[in-house]
């Protein structure tokens, strides 16, 4: 069975597989329906000019600049051979085939502002002036690089670590990868599917060696391809990251626009079970979405994958919190859908083909990973195929919408969502702005309970300071009414203070006299 | 490598299960990984990927069981997520006449796109509500055989039949990885050019369906 029919396209025409030429190898959408052979040999030429141009630009600039800059930077602008390149190396790489395309166009408007906005730097007749100009905008350039080229070596420095725990084996495997990203630096000018393919053929051949080594240990294998992976595509990252042989970035700037234009699809609309009105939930939510938008920010497949992965089980969490209980396909997938509709992630279709060509395929096809992925890739034609139909409206009801001239928002809000917020003004069909309506309102409730705190205080203090005033009073008028008078001493009191009564006669003492 | 059998002894088999909403294929899947049904305390987080580990005849084999969305929207979307399968699981209810029909669709739709590689099961599931029947047991049964599928008769609720569902299922996809890999010893090509034809194969259907989705769906 295959692992690459997962990157084919859904509907393909066997005719459309042929070479257009007729010469009866299979063409490819890519090179405009030829076959690799015709293609080359069709625009070889025009190319290779393209390519000559650009590099002597780029050259006429690198001497112009070094010419006028050579004190203070002449060691900076030289091109390395490996580290990524500063920008008069990048210009080649935009050099490429399709000038037929509207696409290449724009790129080559992109390339000639580039220049002239780096001619406009020498331009004026005062030397000094734009010098720090120059230096302000170049600064960027090089430290970018080297950051990219730390987080290589870093790479790198990891994959030899690792690859010592396996003694001679792990040498072999070094060397072969060398090799092979030798191999693969020489063949820039392939297209994105032949590259796919040298790739899953390294893949196939390092599994295969591999699986013999470790005598069927599967674990083993697929921890030391992870690590190949890893070295390998961190380092093909720039070449092979929608490069300009295939019509990603076109097909991402038509996503993006798409979910751009169905901003107004609600999760009502999509069936969606998950309630974003519990805390939790909208929590998961968010974290879904950066996840999802995290994958553009990755270089090597599996851990785009990773991405994927702790975006669904957040997807899952929040379904788990709304239904109680786990969530299957028919929930998980609309979810998806409404969080890729809502984070509009950058470059989504470079991504999946990115991820489809030079992914290892054993992740890919079996996997949990591999089944979130699919669900993403569901979910991107899904968006793309959208209509009146799948989101249960009418055809007239979704022109409207898609055209800007109703919103659904205001039209649904108080059947749908008849718990939201007693004000009537505001669009309860976003429960972020009910979330933050409820939330003023407990503001200002606390603030006027804070006042009356603050007079209850205040009359205290008041209340405080009058108190012993108040008590002095009191005291002076017991004190005038009930002077203080000093009694006599009484009779028992005289003998208490007699120390020397034993001398005394006794008291007398009563007598009885008949009488 | 989807086709498992790779290096000797354990197999890796994707499975599909197909079928409109509300047929069960959920609780299915989650009596045979979790024993589980209609639980409140389920603890896995999600049923739409589920993994199973048997040893049948003193082979491993790795069973990945890929539940799909059966909303009549998404049925365009089925190729995605079948392609590379080993075998499918296509549930009906047995009260549901409707969903007996779209499992024939599925049927004819993977026949034409896989041809037999794909090892089908057809299932009537919810028995224990076998009074409400209206899907007969012949005709059911009499339509599997006329396509090459088995069938079955399971309730996720009293836990019938699901065991012998799937171990049965890993028993046939056995059968072909095996016939799949003496096929390939034979004809001694090359895995690169094997999947070249493949990819072909492969492509040549996929136009089909996406027609025929977008006029049902």
């Amino acid at each position: 069975m295959s692992q690459r029919t997962e990157r084919r396209g859904i509907h393909v025409d066997q005719s459309d597989l042929l070479c257009k030429k007729g010469c009866g190898y299979y063409g490819n959408a890519a090179w405009q329906g030829l076959c690799s052979k015709c293609w080359r040999e069709e625009y070889q030429r025009v190319r290779q000019k393209q390519i000559q141009d650009d590099w002597a630009l780029a050259e006429k600039l690198q001497r112009e600049e070094e010419a006028a800059y050579a004190s203070s930077h002449g060691a900076q602008t030289h091109p390395q051979s490996a580290a990524p390149a500063p920008q008069p190396q990048g210009a080649p790489g935009h050099a490429s085939l399709g000038p037929f395309s509207k696409f290449e166009e724009k790129k080559t408007n992109e390339k000639t502002r580039k220049v002239t906005t780096v001619k406009k730097f020498f331009s004026p007749s005062s030397r000094t002036a734009p010098k720090k100009e120059t230096q302000e905008g170049k600064t960027p350039s090089p430290s970018i690089s080297r950051h990219a080229s730390f987080d290589t070596d870093q790479v790198s420095k990891d994959f030899v670590e690792f690859l010592k725990n396996l003694q001679k084996p792990g040498r072999e495997i070094h060397k072969q990868c060398r090799t092979f990203i030798m191999n693969m630096s020489s063949k820039k000018d392939l297209g994105a599917d032949e590259l796919s393919e040298c790739v899953q053929d390294f893949y196939q051949n390092m599994a295969d060696r591999l699986m013999s080594h470790f005598k069927g240990s599967s674990e083993s294998v697929e921890q030391v391809m992870d690590q190949v992976e890893k070295y390998i595509m961190s380092r093909l990252y720039k070449s092979v990251f929608c490069p300009e042989t295939t019509d990603d970035e076109k097909k991402d700037l038509a996503t993006q626009k798409r979910i751009r234009a169905l901003h107004w699809v609600t999760i009502q609309m999509l069936c969606v079970s998950m309630d974003e009105e519990i805390p939790e939930v909208s929590e998961n939510v968010v974290k879904a979405i950066t996840d999802i938008i995290e994958i553009d920010s990755k270089r090597v497949p599996r851990d785009k994958l990773r991405c994927i992965t702790s975006c669904s089980k957040n997807i899952f969490s929040a379904i788990r919190i709304t239904k109680n209980e786990p969530a299957s396909a028919d929930d998980f997938l609309p979810a998806l859908i409404y969080i890729v509709l809502k984070a509009n992630p950058p470059r989504l279709q470079s991504n999946i083909q990115y991820i489809t060509r030079f992914c290892n395929p054993s992740r890919l096809m079996t996997g949990e990973d591999g089944y979130y992925f699919t669900n993403l890739c569901c979910a991107a034609a899904f968006i793309e195929k959208l209509d009146a139909q799948s989101l249960n409206l009418s055809p007239e009801e979704f022109e409207r919408y898609m055209s800007g001239q109703a919103s659904p928002r205001f039209n649904s809000s108080e059947v749908d969502w008849p718990q939201t917020g007693p004000a009537p003004g505001v669009a309860p069909a976003n429960p972020v702005l009910a979330q933050l309506n409820h939330n003023l309102e407990l503001l200002s409730g606390l603030s006027s309970r804070q006042e009356t705190l603050m007079e209850a205080a205040q009359s205290l203090q008041a209340d405080l300071l009058s108190w012993p005033e108040g008590v002095q009073r009191e005291v002076q008028d017991i004190l005038e009414k009930y002077p203080l008078e000093i009694l006599p001493r009484t009779a028992s009191a005289i003998d208490a203070n007699n120390i020397d009564n034993d001398n005394l006669p006794p008291p007398l003492t009563p007598q009885v006299f008949a009488g | 490598m989807a086709a498992g059998g790779t290096g000797g002894r354990t197999y890796s088999f994707k499975v599909v299960l197909l079928g409109e909403g509300c047929v069960g294929k959920t609780s299915l899947v989650l009596r045979y990984c979790e024993n589980k049904f209609n639980d409140k305390h389920i603890t896995t987080l999600q049923a739409s990927f589920l993994t199973k580990k048997l040893n049948i005849t003193g082979k491993r084999v790795n069973l990945a069981i890929w539940d799909t969305a059966g909303q009549e929207r998404f049925h365009a979307l089925g190729p995605i997520y079948y392609r590379d399968s080993n075998g499918a699981v296509l549930v009906y209810d047995i009260t549901d006449e409707d969903s007996f029909q779209k499992v024939k669709n599925w049927v004819k739709e993977l026949r034409k796109m896989l041809g037999n590689e794909i090892c089908l099961c057809i299932v009537g599931n919810k028995i224990d509500l076998d009074k409400d029947r209206h899907v007969s047991v012949e005709e059911a049964e009499s339509y599997a055989e006329s396509v090459g599928a088995k069938h079955y008769h399971t309730s996720a609720k009293l836990n019938k039949g699901i065991e012998e569902l799937f171990l049965d299922l890993c028993k046939r996809m056995m059968e072909t990885a095996q016939a799949e890999e003496r096929l390939k010893g034979n004809g001694a090509s090359q895995s690169a050019s094997s999947r070249r034809g493949v990819q072909i194969v492969d492509d040549e259907p996929q136009a089909t369906p996406a027609g025929g989705c977008c006029s049902s769906g």
